[in-house]
């Protein structure tokens, strides 16, 4: 009871950040990009809420757990995602302003069907990222509370009460509460990372002995065989004769299959719509910039803790799993057969129910966080690019932020739909973990569909409209077709490239936008579009203009004084 | 402001950059890139790599049971982007403030582009 009671205080403290630093005027304007004064280190903490979701606070320690080095590719591609937007993305997009992914593009290349496919594949993106968000507040509540409500089963109710709940955090919140409470939410996580890193090392853990233990027999995991579970040896990829081991490559990928998941994440991070929405925040495009540089630093320190975290509970849950009857029930062998739930019980082993609630608030803490971004994200999409410019382009500015709101409604609704039919029990063992399996596909999506599009269309002043619009659906068709052949490929020597295929459907996209490109004709303006998005007028201007600003209220509170 | 978020004074008199300098600056800022996009490839391509070409690698022991590959993953690639996303970033900016502005500008805003508070 008391840890149910924890999770509804810290729940409702970090809900009332947003209506309380809600926009105070109603301007899609405010709505959508903050009134685009957030500072570097506030924005520096809200990309990392947005972008720590569950696939990072679980998932990457459960790929750890589960596959040893070869889950930390998932920690070193998501955190080498910020660098190629530090080099080509970050100060550009701000410079050049705007709300969003499609309306950047459109304006960039003044083409309305660039404009129209950017946001069917925003869509595409949003869904992918959501559900698997939705998928992980379900296997939360399934652990942490344990009981349905009104007849739903544990998975449903958490899914539903997590959806409904940000959906009203953001619709009231818009961009400047959202913000405050990403920012506030990385906070969070991130001390709760620190504390269990904290009280598993001052417990006795020691890193590197633990590996050399954990290293030393060959890696096994549960297996439902169909008459119960069982550990079986986990195959070696990279050399087949011996036994895979927790502290060497080959538990899980082959060398072209770590090539292509550590580039597909690298190359989807820069797609991210919620993600690349919140440089429009940005006052400069140089605070843009310093703000990614920021984030990096920020992401290196997460995933180290999530590493060793996951290396922890390899090692602590083994230790104790034949003493403790709870963690028996959860394991076969002393391994856990739902990977997801290594961090929550190693917050259980050593904080008890408390420990376990803050594991499972701070869980939950980096699902809402994302899906805000996600239905922001959307809504500005659905909102800004269609309705106001398509639908009802006399719109006041009520009119405009109701569209974005059923919006945030709509895409909640239909994530959570989908959500609800994913059985996650049936697909564990499938994959190192399931939330973070989910979660690459939409990278994967991301980045052969706009990555490609977006830094040629900031590096290259040739790029065309027509281009832009069959590199993204080369991109697209490409990333969805060859990851529906990995899924009914199963487990062969493909698969692993083929479920992660943005080393080839990159290259793909960015070779139809070059070939069709060159045979249409660019935009007339580029000399213009360019000083816009490279020349840093409007940087120089701002900040004169808030110098001038505060020199003003300095002189007048001199002259009262 | 206007309220869509489109400065009405872009383009003004009082600061602006030519369509020359722009390309000059946005040259030198792609050399700056892919440089330092090369050098990022080859190190994250070059850790997983390494494992074929030597044991010592990924079987080796630093410190305990931690392997030199494990050490990388686990940490050391996380200082290596972070130091070379401040690199690139710094020079941008230093890039920017050279080659951009014309020859009246005055002193360069705060390092990290914020505005004054």
């Amino acid at each position: 009871m008391t840890s149910i009671v924890l999770l509804v205080v810290l729940l409702a403290a970090v809900g009332s950040v947003a209506v309380l630093i809600r926009p105070q005027r109603t301007s899609t304007f405010e709505f959508y990009l903050a009134g685009r004064r957030v500072g570097v280190v506030t924005n520096a903490c809200a990309i990392c809420g947005d972008y720590f979701s569950a696939a990072s606070f679980l998932g990457v320690a459960a790929a750890v757990y589960a596959s040893g080095l070869d889950g930390m590719w998932y920690a070193t591609g998501f955190a080498a995602g910020f660098v190629p937007v530090v080099l080509f993305i970050a100060a550009p997009l701000r410079r050049f302003g705007e709300f969003s992914i499609p309306d950047f593009l459109g304006r960039r290349l003044e083409s309305h069907g660039v404009r129209l496919a950017s946001v069917a594949i925003v869509q595409l993106i949003i869904l992918a990222y959501l559900v698997p968000q939705a998928v992980a507040s379900g296997i939360i509540w399934e652990l942490f509370i344990g009981r349905g409500l009104g007849g739903l089963s544990a998975y449903s109710t958490g899914v539903l009460v997590s959806t409904v709940a940000i959906m009203l955090m953001v619709s009231l919140g818009g961009m400047r509460g959202t913000t405050w409470t990403q920012a506030v939410q990385f906070l969070l996580l991130l001390a709760i990372f620190l504390w269990l890193a904290i009280i598993v090392v001052v417990s006795g853990f020691s890193y590197t002995d633990a590996l050399r233990e954990l290293s030393s027999r060959p890696l096994t995991n549960p297996v439902d065989t169909g008459g119960g579970w069982r550990l079986e040896e986990v195959a070696n990829r990279l050399h087949p004769d011996s036994p895979a081991s927790f502290g060497e490559p080959g538990g899980q990928y082959s060398q072209l299959g770590q090539f292509a998941l550590i580039l597909s994440l690298v190359l989807g991070t820069a797609g991210l719509p919620h993600i690349m929405n919140r440089y429009f925040t940005s006052p400069t495009g140089t605070a843009a910039r310093m703000t990614t540089v920021w984030v990096v630093g920020l992401a290196g320190l997460f995933y180290a803790l999530a590493v060793l975290l996951g290396t922890a509970a390899r090692s602590v849950i083994r230790d104790v799993a034949a003493d403790v009857p709870w963690v028996a029930e959860l394991t076969t062998g002393g391994i856990l057969r739902v990977p997801e739930y290594a961090l929550l019980v190693l917050g259980r082993i050593f904080g008890g129910q408390a420990g376990l609630a803050l594991i499972a608030v701070g869980a939950l803490v980096a699902v809402l966080s994302t899906i805000a971004g996600l239905l922001l994200a959307s809504a500005a999409s659905w909102g800004h690019d269609i309705y106001e410019r398509y639908i009802n382009p006399r719109a006041t500015q009520a009119q405009a932020l109701w569209a974005g709101r059923a919006a945030v409604a709509l895409v909640a609704a239909v994530s959570a739909v989908l959500a609800l039919n994913v059985r996650p029990e049936t697909l564990t063992g499938q994959f190192p973990s399931i939330v973070a399996t989910m979660v690459t596909w939409a990278f994967v999506l991301a980045g052969s569909a706009l990555t490609p599009v977006f830094i040629l269309a900031i590096w290259w002043r040739r790029t065309t409209g027509p281009g832009a619009v069959a590199g993204m659906l080369t991109g697209a068709a490409a990333a969805v077709s060859m990851g529906a052949a990995g899924v009914l490929l199963g487990d062969s020597a493909y698969s692993e490239v083929l479920l992660t295929p943005t080393v080839f459907s990159a290259p793909c996209a960015a070779a139809v936008t070059v070939a069709v490109s060159l045979v249409t004709r660019p935009p007339e303006d580029t000399d213009r579009i360019w000083v816009r998005m490279h020349g840093t007028a409007a940087d120089r201007r701002a900040v004169r203009i808030a110098r001038l600003t505060v020199t003003g209220f300095g002189r007048r509170g001199g002259g009262r004084g | 402001m206007r309220d869509d978020g489109h400065d009405l004074s872009l383009g003004s008199a009082d600061e602006h950059d030519t369509p020359a300098e722009v390309d000059a600056a946005f040259r030198t800022l792609r050399r700056v890139a892919v440089g330092h996009v090369a050098v990022f490839a080859g190190v994250v391509v070059g850790v997983p790599l390494l494992t074929a070409a030597l044991d010592w690698w990924s079987q080796g022991r630093l410190f305990g049971g931690m392997s030199p590959m494990f050490a990388m993953t686990a940490f050391g690639l996380y200082v290596f982007f972070f130091v070379l996303c401040l690199a690139a970033a710094t020079l941008s900016n230093a890039v920017e403030e050279r080659m951009l502005g014309g020859p009246t500008r005055e002193a360069p805003h705060d390092g990290d582009g914020t505005l004054p508070p």
